[in-house]
């Protein structure tokens, strides 16, 4: 599902921790887990990425269940949305034709594998900068559904 | 039990937040809540609209484990994440927190901080941030 052209320009790479979200996972059984992510960009219109920089627990369901929803945190006024959809983790040392949902883990990595290079981490506040950074690959979220988290139309389908 | 420091209780009621369930399969939902109540050591009280309940209610029934993330700023600021269970009475949802993990991106990010001793947990965070809530 492609994004609008105001998602995607609120969502891709601007400066550090100008849009911070939120990625819910759940394990199979039903225990959900919901971690902040400070990066995020956007490929080929529809695919949500984010820096895998420690996300144990979310790497762990992705790894039996995956399926995760982005939700805006910061800044929330106005921009109410959550996307959910397929969601996987493309890590280093998988071949450069692993595929998830139609995008190749070598263009993810090459791209989006060091992450620093492209945003710098030095530019997050001290208090949330990581003090190592050791990226494990690329979170990719496949947006498959977008819906409002508004009080008033929590769960209505924007696309 | 988990035990839930000042600082914690003041970013979840100042900004609410962003709350994770999910069907017994595995299936997940969010919905966002701007504020929250919290009462004792750590019940977390969020009232709902007509369209969140309609939301969650059937993974709440099924399932009612939940996880949680301050709002707002508090996703920057406040880096924990609680977890527990879940009822709903009318539109309250009511959370016993007993689990809660720092979130700090880094070599901390998933520490689980409900086992510490309440002492050091609240050591923990003041020397990790200035602030005792979200601004004024």
């Amino acid at each position: 599902m492609k994004l609008t052209k105001e998602m995607i320009s609120a969502l891709k790479i601007n400066k550090p921790d100008d849009m911070v979200v939120y990625l819910t996972t759940s394990s199979v059984n039903g225990n959900s887990n919901t971690s902040p992510q400070f990066f995020t960009d956007v490929y080929m219109d529809e695919f949500i990425l984010m820096p895998d920089l420690f996300a144990l627990k979310t790497k762990i369901n992705l790894n039996e269940n995956r399926v995760g929803i982005v939700t805006i945190a910061h800044p929330a006024e106005g921009i109410k949305w959550a996307f959910k959809g397929p969601c996987g983790h493309v890590e280093w040392g998988l071949p450069d034709n692993y595929d998830f949902q139609g995008i190749k883990a070598g263009d993810i990595l090459k791209k989006w594998g060091e992450w620093s290079e492209r945003e710098a981490f030095s530019g997050l506040p001290e208090e949330i900068r990581p003090t190592v950074i050791a990226q494990r690959g690329v979170i990719v979220l496949k947006v498959a559904e977008c819906y409002s988290f508004d009080a008033n139309d929590s769960g209505k389908k924007i696309l | 039990m988990a035990k839930l420091t000042p600082r914690m209780k003041n970013w979840l009621e100042g900004l609410g937040a962003h709350i994770g369930t999910a069907t017994k399969k595995g299936f997940p939902t969010v919905i966002v809540i701007e504020t929250a109540k919290v009462e004792g050591d750590n019940i977390v009280k969020f009232q709902l609209s007509d369209a969140q309940v309609d939301q969650i209610k059937q993974n709440i029934s099924e399932n009612p484990r939940v996880s949680i993330g301050p709002g707002g700023l508090g996703c920057i600021r406040a880096a924990y994440q609680f977890k527990g269970g879940a009822k709903l009475e009318g539109k309250t949802l009511v959370v016993e927190v007993n689990e809660i993990y720092c979130t700090k991106p880094g070599p901390e990010a998933a520490l689980r901080l409900d086992v510490l001793p309440y002492e050091s947990a609240v050591k923990f965070e003041s020397t990790r941030w200035k602030d005792t809530g979200p601004p004024k």
